[in-house]
């Protein structure tokens, strides 16, 4: 056989394919005002259709070895899906505030969390395919609970000591119930590199309060005359000390921990990314630049915020692009020999409680 | 006859391909197989910038066009929804004015659409519910936050006799008023009104007034917040504005959401400036109704502001217009009234 040969050939030099995304700031704007336009006169109906769009766009942007990515969900399931979220949760609100009481439901959602999150995984697998064959989600109840419940209560017990762990444990589990058709994933995040991470982490929070707090000794020095020094003395010299700093630190240290986040993210992302293996031999790399990954998402952020929105298409694009081209797959030999198997097709209506709720567990 | 590839059921294999005929009939040609086979289509994925379309067959197999390709000339569907968005996507005058129209349609709704529909909502929300969202509230701030009144008996009577003469005055166009008195606590000299009718007004309000008249004002404020059902309009506007900012950036990431979340918590500070100005002006037609002093309540807000080491000016973030505004709005409305008053007598 010609293809097991090539398999082995090939086993000693993986052929490096990057994924590439070919979707255009310009060319998506047409498609977001438009699914905007139709979602507000139809009152939020259209929101359905509006997503299935964006997401076929984005999927079908993106390229890997001369394939694209597609999304398959099916709008009216979408909206179906979208209708029963929202009618529960407004009747959690409404049954919260008629009596605190309620409030203790928030317990058998924490206890149906990790089987939601399975359901909601596996429709959102399901949903994307590549060459003809889709991606699934095999999850396991007690797996998901250690990792997306148990252990990000342990991490703040333990004052984010932990979160390397939850990390780990996390993404593993993501990775390990994953699959490629017949193929599976399989993620061994290791826990030194993820400390490691955590230790940039914390060393960004203190360089960004460093930097913030020069700026302010130096704004705050500025806003003083020499003459006006020798006029009051020492006093004055001392509140350009601690004043600038000081309220450079406090801002700078807001900042830098409210972005921290996504500078821990990236990097458990290329961490993540780097220890998977699909069907034991092709490995997906990741080299997302942290610092420029920060970058990217605030000044979308106040691009965003200050044209009101409309350049939140450009800010997508621009993100989207450039997590693609950070990615990549080391292809042990061909990809032809993938093939579709019957899945769980998980539940639409858990994926848009996740969808709707803003919980996210992709970077 | 369309030049593609195919995929076979179920399989990342690719095999190039090409497709002919016509929308009833169907035939794909496989390289590399010298017979080419009728193909019964099931479905065709719907046109989207730089996404090549593809065509399922029944038996599963997949022919992937290529970019370009003219598959609804084929398949004759180029009037198909989709295929017509497509068009004005990418039509880049159009894009705009469709940009246009939804700018304004963004504002429209922001400024007029949810407020109209806040009310309306809130007009028709059940009785019943409003009510235990009265009980539940009272419940709660009982547990966290109040103490039972420490005014004696007598000064009760006197409040509750007031509170049901202005109730008397309001009319009975919505719930049924109920004046509940309360020790504060960490929330000191206040007042508030639940929507279903419950209005609270803590002891530490009442030892600050001067005179009755100053707790009539506030009463009859806390009246206006119920029959004009500004809670139940406020919750319905923050959900809408939380709906038109998912709108906007439905797939922005958790940073967005969280500076989105700050900036609709601002939002709804602003609405509720709005809606203390209306009570303001119901309490003046309330007071002067009742024969009281419409501008005593004022004097009572600048002992409570000063307490608290507030500012008299409208600060930007502050919920309550700054008492020098709302002395003059006041006053000007009391005067109005007064004005409107003696023309009738005359």
């Amino acid at each position: 056989m010609t293809s097991s040969e090539t398999a082995v050939a090939s086993r000693e030099v993986p052929a490096y394919l990057e994924f590439s995304f070919t979707g255009r700031a310009l060319e998506y704007f047409g498609i977001w005002i438009v699914n905007l336009f139709l979602s507000i006169i139809t009152l939020g109906i259209y929101t359905a259709w509006a997503k299935v769009r964006r997401l076929r766009y984005f999927y079908g942007n993106t390229w890997l070895d001369g394939h694209n990515f597609e999304y398959h969900a099916r709008p009216v399931s979408i909206l179906i899906g979208r209708i029963i979220v929202v009618s529960l949760l407004i009747a959690y609100n409404l049954l919260v505030s008629v009596s605190p009481f309620f409030g203790l439901l928030i317990f058998l959602y924490l206890l149906a969390f990790p089987w939601l999150l399975n359901k909601s995984m596996s429709f959102n697998a399901r949903m994307t395919s590549y060459r003809n064959v889709r991606l699934n989600f095999r999850g396991s109840y007690w797996g998901a609970l250690l990792a997306f419940v148990i252990m990000p209560v342990v991490a703040l017990l333990t004052a984010g000591l932990l979160f390397p762990l939850a990390s780990k444990l996390s993404n593993d589990y993501i990775g390990r119930h994953l699959g490629y058709g017949s193929a599976r994933f399989e993620t061994r995040a290791p826990l030194k590199a993820l400390y490691g991470n955590l230790g940039s982490t914390i060393l960004f929070v203190i360089m960004v309060t460093l930097v913030c707090a020069g700026i302010g000794f130096v704004i705050g020095s500025s806003m003083v005359s020499v003459g006006n020094m020798i006029e009051k003395g020492g006093d004055e010299l001392l509140d350009v000390l601690t004043f600038g700093p000081i309220t450079g630190a406090l801002i700078g240290g807001y900042i830098a921990l409210a972005v921290a986040y996504l500078f821990y993210a990236a990097g458990v992302r290329n961490v993540a990314y780097n220890h998977t293996v699909l069907d034991g031999k092709h490995r997906l790399t990741s080299s997302v630049g942290r610092l420029r990954y920060v970058w990217i998402l605030v000044s979308n952020l106040f691009a965003t915020i200050l044209t009101l929105g409309l350049l939140r298409p450009w800010a997508a694009v621009r993100t989207w692009r450039y997590l693609a081209s950070s990615t990549g797959l080391l292809a042990a030999g061909s990809l032809d020999h993938f093939v579709d198997e019957a899945a769980p097709e998980g539940s639409v209506g858990a994926a848009e409680f996740f969808d709707i709720e803003g919980i996210d567990f992709g970077l | 006859m369309i030049k593609g590839r195919y995929f076979p059921a179920g399989s990342a294999r690719v095999v190039a391909a090409s497709l002919s005929g016509t929308r009833d009939r169907l035939v794909l040609h496989l390289e590399n197989e010298p017979d080419a086979a009728d193909a019964k289509l099931t479905s065709v994925s719907d046109p989207i910038a730089g996404v090549p379309r593809k065509l399922t067959f029944a038996d599963g197999g997949v022919f992937e066009a290529p970019l370009g390709a003219d598959v609804d000339g084929l398949l004759k569907t180029g009037g198909t929804f989709f295929a017509r968005l497509t068009r004005l996507e990418a039509n880049l005058g159009l894009v705009a004015a469709v940009a246009v129209v939804t700018i304004g349609l963004v504002f429209a709704a922001y400024r007029f659409g949810i407020p109209l529909l806040a009310s309306g909502a809130a007009a028709i929300t059940p009785a019943p519910v409003v009510a235990a969202m009265d009980r539940g509230t009272l419940e709660t701030v009982d547990r966290a936050v109040f103490s039972p009144s420490q005014l004696n008996a007598g000064r009760r009577r006197k409040l509750q006799a007031m509170f049901e003469e202005l109730s008397q005055l309001a009319g009975d166009d919505g719930p049924a008023l109920r004046l509940e008195l309360r020790q504060g606590g960490m929330i000191g000299p206040n007042a508030l009104a639940l929507p279903g009718g419950t209005i609270i007004v803590t002891d530490e309000l009442v030892g600050l007034a001067a005179s009755d008249d100053e707790i009539a004002g506030v009463m009859a404020h806390e009246i206006g917040h119920v029959r004009e059902r500004h809670s139940l309009q406020q919750i319905y506007r923050v959900l809408g504005i939380g709906f038109m900012v998912g709108l906007v950036g439905g797939d922005a990431s958790q940073l967005v959401d969280d500076v989105v979340t700050q900036a609709s918590a601002l939002q709804a500070l602003v609405y509720s400036r709005e809606f203390e100005t209306h009570a303001d002006l119901y309490s003046v037609g309330l007071m002067v109704k009742a024969g009281r002093d419409p501008l005593a309540f004022v004097g009572l807000l600048d002992r409570i502001v000063r307490d608290a080491g507030g500012s008299g000016e409208t600060g930007w973030l502050a919920t309550h217009p700054g008492t020098k505004d709302r002395r003059e709005a006041v006053r000007k409305r009391a005067e109005a009234l007064d004005g409107a008053g003696e023309t009738a007598q005359e």
